[in-house]
């Protein structure tokens, strides 16, 4: 079961890192027109449209991640100090922190994406935070996964 | 409720929390004066573990501590506090100022608590 849970966190995340990482491209760097290649369409979207997955998708993804962390405290964590690959647990420790944080910041997010037109820096920062956050967790947790999973 | 007010009370509110979740990731310790934690969680207690109110250090009975879930309930309740607060100050003075601090010091949290983390790179 705990194996489940694990690859539907992960699965969420993939999900989450597509949706995060199409709406910083369409912030950050939209089709231009008469673009038409894959790449272009890629980034020719609505960045607005992915606001609401993104958030369901990083609630239901930190929920499961929360969820597993007490395994990880007690099976997988102690042999990493004993082996010494302490920076297996920073990883982690990082990757825990920066979603605690943007937890936290997703009704702001909400809001400047969804309520107001104004703040435009705003919104491309928070939508930055959220994207570089999303692939550090999902590069951190896989290559903590390599070092030791559940399994 | 005016939408206006959201704009300062959401930014608040992550303000606060980040401002309070990064010291308390940072000075928790076994020997820490404060409690950062609003709770302990020991997961190897039990079935299901056991919480424990405030800071409290692993043990060969308790097991390992995790902090997480308390530090996440103390924040969450200090960016209340800040929203409180927000919803109180006038908002054309404030709203400008809310809508930059909600990035900018998340990200100052960010690099705060990566340089406390450098020690488990041996950095």
């Amino acid at each position: 079961m705990i194996t489940f849970f694990l690859i539907l966190h992960g699965v969420c995340a993939l999900f989450l890192i597509g949706a995060v990482s199409h709406q910083a491209l369409g912030v950050f760097w939209p089709r231009r027109p008469g673009q038409t290649d894959f790449i272009a369409n890629a980034r020719g979207i609505r960045p607005q449209v992915y606001v609401g997955p993104i958030i369901i998708l990083f609630v239901i993804t930190f929920v499961l991640g929360a969820s597993l962390y007490p395994i990880y405290r007690v099976y997988v964590r102690p042999p990493l100090e004993d082996l010494r690959l302490t920076y297996g647990i920073g990883l982690f420790e990082i990757k825990e922190n920066f979603a605690a944080i943007v937890l936290a910041m997703l009704p702001a997010y909400w809001y400047f994406w969804k309520k107001t037109s104004e703040y435009p820096t705003t919104r491309a920062a928070l939508t930055a935070i959220v994207a570089v956050t999303v692939w550090y967790n999902f590069i951190a947790g896989h290559i903590l996964n390599n070092l030791r999973g559940f399994g | 409720m005016s939408s206006n007010i959201w704009a300062r009370v959401l930014p608040a509110f992550a303000v606060g929390f980040a401002l309070y979740y990064a010291p308390a990731y940072s000075f928790t310790g076994g020997n820490a004066s404060f409690s950062w934690p609003l709770f302990t969680y020991f997961p190897s207690v039990g079935d299901y573990g056991e919480l424990r109110w405030l800071l409290v250090p692993g043990s060969d009975t308790l097991g390992p501590p995790m902090w997480w879930y308390g530090w996440i309930f103390a924040a969450t309740f200090v960016g209340l506090v800040f929203a409180l607060i927000a919803a109180l100050l006038p908002a054309k003075a404030t709203e400008k100022l809310w809508a930059s601090l909600v990035w900018i010091v998340p990200i100052g949290a960010f690099i705060f608590l990566a340089n406390w983390e450098r020690a488990w790179f041996g950095l």
